[in-house]
């Protein structure tokens, strides 16, 4: 058989679903990339890179990479700004597609731009009242979101979900002050504060932060929300970007909170080793976070040795926040009516094949089936892939 | 990209037929899904039988998928695509990606095959760490294999109820979510048996795989007590009494178990660094067969076309080998497709007027792609991945890169060196993986950068000669920037290093010549450095400014 009018459609354009089109493309197969926001990426493309004097094969680098294949590659159409709306599950899968809901967080100017400059387009604009207010703040080729979006139907031969993950909201962990104390931020935060500023300052103050507190398991690992897994990615992210402060700033003080410390790399003994010589590693989860008058924040916690409860204050608090279900989980598990596990992460067939689903057609791909790290969700994009070519009988 | 559109293609032929080394579980798993995909595959095991190779350590928890693989066994021997050679080894490989000649003995025999692609699947090796934790093996002393046996067979799993049963884990070694998984699965079984106490005395959990937290969380409501330590709890006469203090309830907590289960390690094949010579592919951390490099992930090695598969590349259960197999699939069909393959003519040519079969390039070819032939070195297109460190090294200067060589680079130089209005005038030499991609960055996100900078765009920071570097200074550069990636991102690993090399070399030329050695910098970039680019180069242009502009213009 030949790959003629083969047409996978791919659902989410992070690093996943970027992944498993470039790969089918590679085999002349037309994907049809379907995402939800503005921009292609998801989170990975907002991270920062967390070499020192060499690199620590963080991954985030490699996105990039990925994200510039797809974009340059006719036989991947891309669909901003793009919601599936309904299947029609008959011989061939038929896709209803609608525009997006989407609402950014915040856009000062009225205009929000992507977080790679392979993005196309590059700003969107997403209140015209504002960008009319002031017309030269807003920047040539930028589109509007209204005008983004596709609405029909699209038949295709299968269907690949890698609608990713949802960080953890730290905000359901009230006692760490999280959106109320300016110097809290998220493991996701710092990667962007990074990015952005290739150096760490304080939100607050705009000042370098020298002692710096890392909270691990921030919503993971924790019985009282049910929650009964381990992230996997937050380890590694929050003592490569420790390293990382560290080695620009010989002098902050870093100091990791934490259950149990996860392997980082492959060099993991030889790599955490070197982390204990440069930070303090407490092994105990403070509860309670209080606001000191210079924005710095005081923290109890229990001293391991003797078992008492110490104060100790700091400039910067990272929450190390990991990976939880995807928002749409389940309302695309009942569209596409493939099931999701007891943790709400969709379920593959088994545990060697954690790509195929038990509805013949339908595919998984990256977090959306459970927490992985950028490598990972490659890895697992490139099995999807193939399984998807097997099932289309490509040759 | 280099400029693939206007450079002249050819069809070259291939040989198809593929190399599976390992006949354990993944190595069938890639047989099978090589020779579905339409391959002729030779699978080679060194031991007797296929499939023996596989410990039951790789199987843990997956039981029921277990017994879908049974057949994969006979599957696999009544294949006619699949020739099986089983008491077997690799001695030699000669050629390159897409025509390798891979001989093999058997016995007496040798056997010579000509094959496209080499997929390596070897299992890792599985070593008892009672030492770590001062214990010999005894009757009430076992291994984590030993227990796995005792609860695989009805007769002996009833011996062990009304035991206490103590686990020793992640204190002897750092650990891995593979290593738990076996304790939980095993502590999960002994919590099925009457009477049956489980005390686990732990280092640091890796529960960094799906499913582990919850068996942790079962583990503890049926009854078992995980004691967290930080360091190895005293144990006496050789397991008798296993204690420690407590911090918390301030006391000492003394346990007398009837049987001690010490974890196990895995660490790399020991015939991984022998194949490694063979194939001419990196070793990397801890003798696995991949070096940390992203860019490798998750199956390729520093060759193209010789693919590394599970615990061949790291520490891997089955669930990770199958993704594994699955990539492997896909790109041996990328690679070797119908056997007619379509390359860049220029990829990279050989003078061979100019060469002398020194070999140097054969030696720095970071993807083992050159070989040689009577008259000069040979280079082949669908090895070579264009990084152009051959080029830079080649003593007689005889090897030029489509889209890189060495005439257009200059000019490219002279018209960089560009007046910015009395600001200095610099030239950066860019990876167009790394440096070149962080540049445009900045450009796009009108990030600062300084009037007179130009970026070069280079295939590999490998490319840049010291030539190059000079020359800029002599055509009036103020400075000059070689951006690199970072060490160990590198997609032709050590481009890098030379380019930190020739820089190295380019100072001590720059002080014979009386010029700052400021006016010089190595930096190592990522593409997503587009604020990091952004203040290195306006960092650097302060320097310049300080320095003043080059007396050589
Ligand atoms: C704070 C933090 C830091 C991390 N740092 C690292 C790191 O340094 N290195 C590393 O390897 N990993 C890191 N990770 C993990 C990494 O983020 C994930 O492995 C990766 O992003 C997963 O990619 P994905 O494509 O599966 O999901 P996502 O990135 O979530 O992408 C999913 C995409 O699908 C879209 N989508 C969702 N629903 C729909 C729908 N209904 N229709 C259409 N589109 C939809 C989304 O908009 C999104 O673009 C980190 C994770 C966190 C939380
Ligand atoms: S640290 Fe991460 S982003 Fe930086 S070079 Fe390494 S993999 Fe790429
Ligand atoms: S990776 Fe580390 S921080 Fe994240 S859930 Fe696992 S143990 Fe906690």
């Amino acid at each position: 058989m030949s790959t003629k009018n083969k047409k996978v459609m791919v659902i989410g354009g992070g690093i996943a679903g970027l992944t498993a089109a470039w790969e089918l493309s590679r085999f002349n197969i037309d994907v049809e990339l379907i995402e939800k926001t503005p921009f292609l990426g998801g989170y990975a493309i907002r991270y920062c890179c967390k070499a020192t004097d060499e690199c620590r094969q963080c991954g985030a680098c490699t996105v990039e990479a990925m994200l510039k294949n797809v974009v340059n590659e006719p036989k991947i159409r891309v669909h901003l700004a793009t919601d599936v709306e309904k299947i029609n599950n008959s011989g061939r899968l038929s896709v209803d597609l609608k525009k997006s809901s989407y609402k950014p967080d915040s856009a000062t100017e009225g205009v929000i731009r992507g977080y790679s400059k392979n993005n196309s387009p590059l700003h969107v604009i997403v209140d015209k009242e504002k960008c009319e207010e002031n017309p030269d703040a807003v920047p040539e080729g930028a589109v509007e979101l209204d005008t983004m979006g596709f609405s029909g139907k699209l038949d295709v031969d299968a269907v690949i979900l890698a609608s990713g993950f949802k960080p953890f909201d730290a905000e359901q962990k009230g006692t760490y002050g999280y959106e109320k104390f300016p110097n809290v931020v998220t493991g996701m935060d710092l990667e962007l504060i990074i990015r952005e500023n290739a150096t760490v300052v304080r939100p607050s103050d705009g000042k370098t932060a020298q002692k710096i507190a890392f909270i691990q398991c921030v919503g993971s690992r924790d019985e009282s929300l049910g929650n009964l897994w381990c992230s996997q990615v937050c380890c590694p992210y929050a003592l490569r970007m420790a390293e990382r402060i560290k080695h620009k700033n010989a002098d902050a003080e870093i100091t990791v909170f934490y259950m149990d410390i996860q392997n980082v790399g492959k060099d993991y003994a030889g790599f955490y080793e070197k982390c204990k010589t440069e930070f303090r590693f407490v092994r105990n989860i403070p509860v309670d976070v209080f606001p000191m008058e210079n924005d710095s924040l005081s923290m109890r916690y229990m001293n391991e040795e003797d078992g008492l409860c110490i104060n100790e204050e700091f400039d910067l608090l990272v929450l190390s926040v990991g990976i939880m279900p995807g928002p749409d989980n389940s309302n695309l598990s009942d569209l596409f009516d493939v099931v999701l596990n007891e943790d709400g992460f969709f379920a593959g067939i088994d545990k060697l094949n954690s790509t195929s689903t038990l509805k013949d057609g339908i595919f998984l791909a990256g977090t959306v089936a459970g927490p992985k790290d950028i490598a990972a969700s490659m890895a697992h994009a490139g099995q999807a892939a193939s399984e998807v070519i097997k099932h289309l009988g490509v040759s | 990209m280099t400029d693939m559109k206007n450079t002249d293609m050819e069809e070259i032929n291939i040989a198809t037929d593929v190399l599976v080394l390992g006949g354990g579980l993944t190595g069938i798993k890639a047989a099978s899904e090589i020779a579905g995909s339409g391959y002729k595959v030779i699978l080679v095991e060194k031991d007797a039988e296929l499939g023996s190779q596989k410990g039951p350590e790789s199987l843990i928890g997956l039981e029921e998928e277990y017994k879908g693989l049974q057949d994969l066994d006979d599957k696999i021997k009544a294949d006619s695509n699949v020739e099986i050679l089983t008491q077997t080894s690799l001695v030699s490989t000669a050629g390159v990606t897409g025509d390798f000649i891979a001989r093999l003995s058997k016995g007496e025999e040798v056997i010579e095959h000509n094959v496209g692609a080499i997929v390596v699947a070897t299992d890792f090796s599985v070593g008892a760490l009672n030492e770590k934790y001062g214990l010999s093996l005894t009757d009430n002393v076992l291994t984590q294999s030993r227990m796995d046996e005792l609860l695989a067979s009805e007769a002996d799993k009833e011996k062990l109820a009304n035991k206490t049963v103590a686990f020793l884990v992640g204190l002897g070694q750092e650990g891995n979510p593979l290593v738990l998984e076996r304790v939980l699965r095993s502590v999960l079984a002994l919590q099925e048996i009457d009477g049956c106490n489980v005390y686990i005395y732990a280092g640091e959990l890796k529960v960094a795989s799906n499913g582990l937290e919850r068996m942790y969380k079962d583990s503890r409501e049926k009854g078992a007590v995980f004691f967290k330590l930080t360091e190895k709890p005293e144990i006496v006469e050789n397991g008798k009494t296993i204690s420690f203090f407590d911090p918390v309830a301030r006391r000492d907590i003394e346990i007398s178990p009837d049987l001690i289960v010490v974890e196990e390690e895995m660490s790399a094949n020991h015939l991984n660094e022998e194949l490694a010579e063979i194939l001419r592919i990196d070793v990397g951390p801890l003798g696995f067969l991949q070096k940390d490099n992203v860019h490798f992930f998750p199956i390729r090695s520093n060759r193209e076309g010789i693919f590394v598969a599970g615990s061949t590349r790291e520490i891997s259960g089955l669930p990770s080998a199958w993704t594994d197999v699955e990539n492997i699939a896909v790109e041996v069909r990328n690679l070797l497709g119908d056997g007619k393959k379509s390359v860049a003519k220029n990829k990279a040519i050989v003078d061979e007027a100019k060469c002398v079969i020194c070999l140097t390039c054969y030696r720095c070819c970071p993807h083992g792609a050159i070989y040689w032939g009577d008259k000069k070195a040979i280079i082949s297109p669908v090895a070579c991945q264009g990084c152009g460190i051959c080029a830079s090294e080649c003593p007689m200067d005889a090897i030029q890169i489509g889209g890189f060589d060495d005439g257009a680079m200059s000019e490219e130089v002279k018209n960089g060196v560009v007046s910015g209005n009395g600001t200095p005038r610099i030239i950066a030499f860019c990876c167009q993986n790394s440096g070149f991609e962080a540049g445009e960055m900045a450009d796009v996100f009108k990030l600062q950068l300084p009037d007179g900078l130009r970026m070069i765009k280079v295939p590999c920071a490998g490319k840049i000669d010291i030539d190059y570097i000079l020359n800029a200074f002599v055509a009036g550069a103020d400075g000059v920037m070689v951006m690199a990636c970072h060490p160990g991102n590198c997609k032709s690993e050590n481009g890098n290093t030379y380019a930190q090399w020739r820089v190295n070399d380019a100072y001590r030329m720059l002080e014979e010549v009386g010029l700052e050695k400021d006016r010089l910098c190595f930096v190592g970039t990522a593409s997503n450095m587009g604020s990091g680019f952004s203040s290195i180069v306006v960092d650097m242009e302060k320097r310049i400014n300080e320095l003043g502009l080059s007396p050589l213009k």
